[in-house]
């Protein structure tokens, strides 16, 4: 298979612009205990799980085309370099338009997000996979189940 | 590949495969297994790499369309309100199903005698008892005896543990007076022959990593190879050949290469599920079997039966720890089991408590349900799902209608040509009102429990996880697929043991049915191995 242009994975370019978005996609939260998930690298995420996806990768580079291009025509300057209110405001713009994002991207963006380490530990959790520790989970005191042993039996014998 | 016959050719290695040829295996006899899956490697379980709940949406969905792997088939259920879920590997469904895993009611065999509807089992609780037993041994069930919604069994060890989630569902059960109880589980909680026990990851839906779960490529399959079974994967079987005489005498598959094989067998039995047998056997046809294999009566691929899903999830306001312990073993309750016809229906349906979702299943959930947006509300309204969600699964009795059915695609096929299955279904109005009354009570529970909000989805779409009754097993063969121990009426050597002999489907999942029946149509073979055909 011929990728002389590594067409499959996004550039250095759209890598930065797609982390400015998705930067505005999970904000960091207003505490500053969770990040924002441009910060905490879920673009490189992104770009993984797109490489497997051609057609949709397709859409969300010409959404980051099209945003720098909107950028450089109201500013002279990348998307990527703009204060966050106009970022935003562009992207409020875009999603309005015809090069708007696929929404299938916001799957791979929480999906990415919420197993990042930062993440998982703002949210109390180990920054690791379940396996191979797994959790405690407390035994319960079974004579709770007293009050349904004394209404005997509940099925039809026969 | 050896070109000389069997004894024994079982297709599918999946739950009933399994316990058939660990059963089988004492007898010394050739039997040889053809799965058209592989082996799972453990270590490449989602669970091992992280939070990995969004790998449902690919190659561990449970829907084969959705998966695509080499091992699946494509299934035409757009026509069905229900989408068919299974797995293909040694294991078979069992690799991802949640190991919850009740027995039948007594009153399950009897369904006609005592409600007048659908039709009686030619074989009652008591035949199935010893086998319900030797299955819990071998799969290492988990549960607490003396749950009244069943005559007295065997739980070989301790139950799951309830945790914070489980007690607070326990709470809403008892507020109400209704019955819960500990699930029975597939799922080792100690130490148990060689098994690690549970160490509540939450990924059983992906995989079990410890091998707490019961699979069978860990529990049944290594003592039936031990013994000199064969099993062969990758080896997918395109149809089932008959003799001169109308017997069956063996298989036709592609191998690992994709290279068309024959191998030839004394006795053959199918455990392809209740979507695969039907298609096996339709897509096996002669002179002497028009209308496909073992189908004289034209049953084979009818009474098609799911069991609604009603999916009723609670939101409460403390943290429920609930992305801890077996995602769908922690208690159930069997209050709306028994029939009642001042309920509106007949039959009825159980309740599964499932626990909550790990980080990535609630923002997938959440946003499934338009509860948590991207931007500057994400965050708040994250923190109001993750962690405080418990779900109640109503599991509903089906009940048997011939328009329901499995038939063949007359253009969707396989990798290797073979047609696909095309599903036809729908949900009849008594699953209707049972879905709507069940839904009413998880939301009494959930509430009972302490919910500040209740979320239902009825019927869940996805969960044609249970395969049953489309190669029924009768005394009449003008109404049944199967005898009593399995046998097909037409087919005197041809034996079928998995879900598709089911006569009515039960409220509960059949997996434990499924192997009990097995291994009763296992002894049932090896008493009467001298005059097997007869």
């Amino acid at each position: 298979m011929n990728e002389g242009k590594n067409d499959r994975r996004f550039s250095e370019d759209e890598l930065e612009t797609l982390a400015c978005v998705l930067d505005h996609v999970v904000p960091p939260s207003d505490d500053g205990r969770l990040p924002g998930a441009g910060k905490v690298g879920v673009a490189a995420v992104v770009d993984e799980a797109l490489h497997r996806m051609p057609e949709v990768r397709g859409m969300v580079a010409q959404g980051l085309s099209a945003l720098d291009a909107l950028a450089r025509r109201r500013s002279s300057r990348a998307f990527a370099t703009l204060p966050r209110d106009q970022q935003a405001e562009l992207l409020n713009e875009l999603a309005a338009s015809e090069d708007a994002f696929p929404p299938i991207l916001l799957l791979h963006v929480y999906n990415g997000y919420y197993q990042q380490g930062p993440v998982l530990e703002a949210l109390g959790l180990e920054p690791r996979p379940p396996h191979p520790l797994g959790y405690e989970v407390e035994a319960n005191d079974l004579r709770m189940l007293e009050r349904v042993r004394r209404r005997g039996r509940l099925y039809r014998d026969c | 590949m050896s070109t000389e016959p069997v004894d024994v050719l079982i297709v599918g290695a999946g739950a009933s495969g399994a316990a058939l040829a660990w059963s089988l295996a004492e007898t010394r006899m050739s039997i040889l297994c053809l799965e058209q899956g592989g082996w799972m490697d453990p270590a490449g379980y989602p669970g091992m790499k992280g939070h990995g709940e969004a790998s449902q949406l690919g190659e561990f969905a449970f829907s084969p369309n959705a998966r695509g792997r080499r091992e699946d088939y494509p299934v035409n259920d757009g026509g069905s309100p229900i989408a068919v879920s299974m797995f293909n590997a040694v294991g078979g469904s069992t690799i991802l199903y949640a190991a919850h895993f009740p027995r039948f009611h007594p009153s399950d065999f009897r369904v006609k005698s005592l409600d007048g509807v659908a039709d009686d089992w030619p074989i009652d609780y008591r035949r199935l008892e010893p086998y319900y037993d030797v299955n819990a041994r071998m799969m290492g069930v988990s549960g607490l005896a003396g749950d009244p919604a069943y005559p007295p069994k065997e739980v070989p060890l301790p139950p799951v543990a309830l945790g914070k989630l489980g007690e607070t569902l326990a709470g809403g059960f008892d507020r109400l007076g209704w019955h819960w109880w500990p699930s029975d589980s597939a799922i080792t909680t100690l130490e148990y022959e060689g098994r690690a026990p549970c160490i509540n990851a939450g990924t059983c839906l992906s995989g079990c990593a410890q091998g707490a779960k019961a699979s069978t490529d860990i529990t049944y399959w290594p003592p039936a190879i031990r013994q000199g079974v064969k099993l062969e994967t990758h080896c997918r079987v395109r149809e089932i050949t008959v003799d001169e005489n109308g017997m069956a005498d063996g298989v036709v598959y592609y191998d690992a290469q994709g290279v068309e094989r024959r191998q030839m067998a004394h006795v053959v039995v199918l455990a392809c599920n209740g979507i695969g047998t039907p298609r096996l056997l339709l897509n096996s046809r002669s002179k002497h079997f028009p209308d496909g294999l073992a189908n004289r009566s034209g049953l084979v691929g009818k009474n098609l039966m799911f069991h609604p899903y009603a999916m009723v999830t609670g939101i409460f306001a403390e943290p429920l720890e609930g992305y801890k312990g077996p995602t769908g073993c922690c208690i159930w309750s069997h209050e709306f089991y028994e029939t009642d016809l001042a309920r509106g229906f007949v039959r009825g349906y159980s309740f599964e408590m499932l626990r909550g979702f790990g980080p990535v299943s609630t923002a997938l959930w959440g946003m499934g349900w338009g509860r948590i947006p991207s931007g500057v509300d994400h965050h708040r309204a994250y923190a109001e799902l993750f962690d405080r969600t418990a779900g109640i699964a109503a599991i509903c009795e089906d009940l048997p209608e011939a328009g329901n059915c499995v038939t063949l695609d007359g253009d969707l096929t396989d990798a290797d040509g073979i047609p696909a299955p095309k599903i036809t279904y729908r949900l009849s109005e008594n699953s209707e009102k049972m879905l709507e009354h069940s839904v009413a009570r998880a939301t009494e529970v959930l509430e009972a429990a302490g919910a500040r909000e209740v979320l239902v989805q009825s019927p869940l779409p996805f969960a044609g996880w249970h395969l049953m009754g489309t190669a029924r097993m009768g005394a009449d063969p003008e109404r049944s697929v199967v005898n009593e121990w399995g046998r097909c009426h037409d087919v005197k050597n041809l034996f079928i043991v998995d879900g598709s002999i089911f006569v009515t489907a039960a409220a509960v999942n059949p997996t434990n049915t499924i192997q009990a029946l097995a291994l009763y149509i296992a002894d049932t073979m090896k008493k009467n191995l001298a005059n097997l055909f007869d």
